[in-house]
């Protein structure tokens, strides 16, 4: 996502450092009011993907790696990104053509989702196609839909240690669908301290970043696009 | 709090107490008993202890009978005849062994019985039958016993669920019990710690236990699975959460040898109400009359799965929340569940430095639920931790001394805390929400569990762990689930309330509301609930 649209880069008006740093900060009014005076200006929406939210997305990967964040303050960024990825695409983000889709759901027994919505969004600021099944997702639904959407991965994330047993049974879902190919990548709270082998998985992200990381690698170096 | 200087061998230890009780009783809370084997009636002798400073009262006629007249001259006392009041010094003469299982601190257990009339009929065949009550939580099991004719209670017993070495957590538990080799082990594990929690009371209180004649077992849905070995590996399966799931004990001959009771003892283990919400739930529902008293009311059950009640005067709505061990095991690396060495309680000074009491000790050896809870209300009120928890000034962790030990609150202890209480205050609100109930309009809140026994209300509502209604209406029921279980043990009014409750609740599945995601970040946040 290279485009930058209708911005007029050299306005002084357009200055993307207040919507990054009300992103990062968890403030979503604040992120809001931004983006409503960004598009004033004339600025795309793929304009303020790339030039804001991605910035904002770099930031706090970087940010997470030195500094400590707790459950709350990134739930507060995950809903900023949303609410203005939701102001920007009211219909959803439209997927880049070509790149690989992605299912991704909490699987059944866990209600938190926020955490996955994070993955969701730096995946679609990516543009990856990334096909949602929300929270309380039975497993078969997860491995069905991974089949109809011919998925590269599906993601699973889980907070909490409850759903630990429906992480192990995702693969065997799969291969039963004759599915043996596609990745399978958990993370959350409760998944990221056990191993991808405890979990029948095949990588355990500790972060959303890391996450995103692993599946572009992964695309890139397949070169496959599905 | 007078003190309490007790020489113990060699060495020396301080520990503060509530008046009120013999001294056999105060020590049998901490990790200094005295040994003793008559209920503290002054029958056995054994409870010897030489008094070095202060005063109490005058020898009893059972200390005139047991202690030579020398050995009273120099000091010697009985532990059970005094009552102390003031500061005062002892050594102990024959201290006992130490023992998995201790009296439960004072409080936990509500000392007065939820039931007037003991009109259960008794098993046959046994002169003045007994009755154990028994609570089996994940991280604790408690033990009461009682006369089953006067209801009169004979003793308590407190120790650790022995399965926590394969997971403090129930699902790792559930895990490993896939295992059938080891699904033996864990219930043989449990059955054999109710076995010496037996032995130990009835040594110590003097009673036969072959006299116990019915037993009454409360508990989470999975902890009674596992004891029974039954159905528990459909615990792992969200679609069966909802439903009952049978998990009475096959055949109970074996455990009633096992323990040394009455061959004929009945034992009862009361069904859960669903795989979510266990027993221990509606045993607390008996245990404050919550069906009966002023409406609406809400109940919460703290611990590692909290489970709420929400009565609205004709609807019962019932759900579970996974809080974390944070309350019942502590905060991370500082913390310790609420025995003996955990400090419960922390006050600021004047210089806004940290004052830590501690259970049944003078040695902290860690931060328990309600200390955590005291310790960051304290540092919001001071700014040092920001309503998002974090720490203002940007250091990771919070370090102070108590004795010889520094204890660090690390910021994931905070976000474990906030994750258990976004939970549970989510769990309320979707409640509320159901039953179409304003929060402030509640007019009791039972705070129920090991951890709500020690709970700073003023503390507890800063933070927004409880809802923000006048402190008159909060109550700290401490182990309502083991009063509700010795109620079912001697009454028949107590079952029939159990059976109106079982056939009243309907259950929540907080997966399946909308409106959860919003409401647990807002309970995220540290600040009273009345702003979430
Ligand atoms: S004489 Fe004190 S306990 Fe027996």
């Amino acid at each position: 996502m290279s485009n930058v649209g209708h911005a007029l880069p050299d306005s002084p008006a357009i200055d993307f450092a207040p919507l990054i740093a009300a992103l990062l900060a968890g403030d979503h009014a604040a992120a809001l009011k931004e983006t409503h005076r960004l598009r004033a200006l004339g600025v795309s929406p793929e304009a303020i993907v790339t030039e804001g939210l991605e910035v904002a997305m770099d930031r706090l990967d970087e940010k997470c790696t030195i500094e400590q964040f707790n459950l709350l303050e990134i739930m507060l960024v995950g809903r900023a990104v949303a609410v203005v990825v939701h102001e920007l695409f009211p219909e959803g983000l439209q997927p880049e053509k070509g790149r690989a889709t992605f299912v991704i759901a909490t699987l059944e027994g866990d209600v938190h989702d926020l955490g996955k919505n994070i993955v969701r969004t730096v995946l679609l600021g990516k543009g990856f196609r990334v096909v949602d099944l929300g929270r309380d997702c039975p497993v078969e639904t997860l491995a069905e839909a991974a089949g109809r959407e011919q998925a590269r991965a599906v993601l699973v994330s889980g907070l909490i240690s409850t759903v630990v047993p429906q992480v192990r049974r995702v693969r065997p879902a799969l291969r039963r669908r004759g599915l043996d190919r596609v990745t399978v990548v958990a993370g959350g709270a409760a998944l990221k301290q056990l191993s991808p082998a405890d979990l029948d998985v095949d990588y355990v992200a500790e972060t959303a970043f890391d996450g995103a990381r692993y599946l572009e690698n992964l695309v890139t170096t397949e070169g496959t696009v599905r | 709090m007078p003190r309490l200087t007790l020489f113990v061998r060699s060495e020396r230890h301080v520990i503060d107490y509530e008046p009120g009780q013999s001294l056999r009783d105060l020590l049998d809370a901490t990790d200094f008993r005295v040994r003793s084997a008559c209920h503290g009636l002054g029958a056995c002798g054994l409870c010897r202890v030489r008094l070095l400073d202060g005063t109490v009262g005058a020898p009893t006629a059972a200390e005139l009978l047991q202690i030579e007249a020398t050995d009273r001259a120099a000091g010697v006392r009985l532990a059970c005849q005094i009552h102390p009041t003031g500061d005062i010094a002892v050594a102990l003469l024959d201290p006992a062994p130490p023992s998995e299982w201790r009296t439960p601190p004072p409080g936990l257990v509500a000392a007065t019985l939820p039931v007037t009339n003991c009109d259960r009929s008794r098993p046959p065949g046994i002169v003045n039958p007994l009755g154990l009550a028994v609570d089996l939580g994940t991280s604790h099991l408690t033990l009461a016993f009682h006369e089953l004719a006067s209801g009169r209670r004979l003793g308590l017993r407190f120790g650790r669920n022995p399965q926590g070495h394969h997971g403090a957590d129930v699902v790792t538990r559930l895990v490993a019990a896939g295992e059938p080799a080891t699904a033996r082990q864990l219930a043989g594990e449990v059955r054999m710690a109710i076995g010496t929690a037996i032995a130990d009371a009835a040594q110590r209180e003097g009673f036969d236990a072959s006299r116990i004649g019915r037993v009454v077992i409360v508990g989470n849905t999975a902890m009674l699975a596992l004891l029974a070995n039954r159905n528990h590996q459909r615990l792992l399966q969200p679609s069966m959460w909802s439903a009952p799931l049978d998990c009475a004990p096959t055949d109970t001959a074996e455990w009633t040898s096992d323990w040394s009771i009455a061959p004929v003892a009945e034992v009862e283990v009361i069904p859960p109400l669903s795989g979510f919400v266990g027993s221990d739930l509606l045993a607390g529902l008996v245990a404050s009359d919550l069906l009966a008293g002023p409406a609406p009311a809400l109940f919460i059950d703290f611990g590692t799965n909290s489970e709420i009640a929400l009565w609205t005067g004709t609807a019962l709505w019932v759900t579970a929340a996974a809080g974390g061990p944070a309350f019942e095991t502590g905060p991370g690396r500082c913390g310790m569940p609420a025995e003996t060495g955990a400090v419960y309680r922390v006050v600021f000074d004047a210089a806004e430095q940290p004052i830590a009491r501690i259970l049944g000790n003078d040695e902290a050896r860690g931060l328990c639920g309600s200390g955590l809870v005291d310790l960051v209300a304290g540092l919001r009120r001071q700014g040092v931790l920001t309503p998002v928890g974090r720490f203002a000034d940007g250091r990771s962790a919070y370090e102070f001394v108590v004795g010889k030990h520094t204890l660090a609150l690390d910021w994931r202890d905070v976000d474990a805390l906030q994750r258990a209480k976004g939970a549970i205050g989510a769990g309320i609100s979707v409640l509320c929400t159901q039953a179409g109930l304003a929060l402030r309009t509640l007019r009791r809140v039972v705070a129920a569990g090991l951890f709500g026994r020690y709970l700073d209300v003023e503390n507890a509502r800063q933070i927004g762990l409880l809802p923000d209604v006048p402190a008159e209406h909060i109550e700290l029921a401490g182990n309502s689930a083991l009063t509700g279980a010795v109620a079912l043990l001697l009454s028949e009014s107590a079952r029939a309330m159990l059976a109106r409750a079982r056939a009243t609740a309907s259950c929540v599945n907080l997966a399946k509301m909308a409106n959860f995601d919003t409401a647990f970040l807002e309970h995220l946040y540290l600040r009273p609930m009345s702003s979430s």
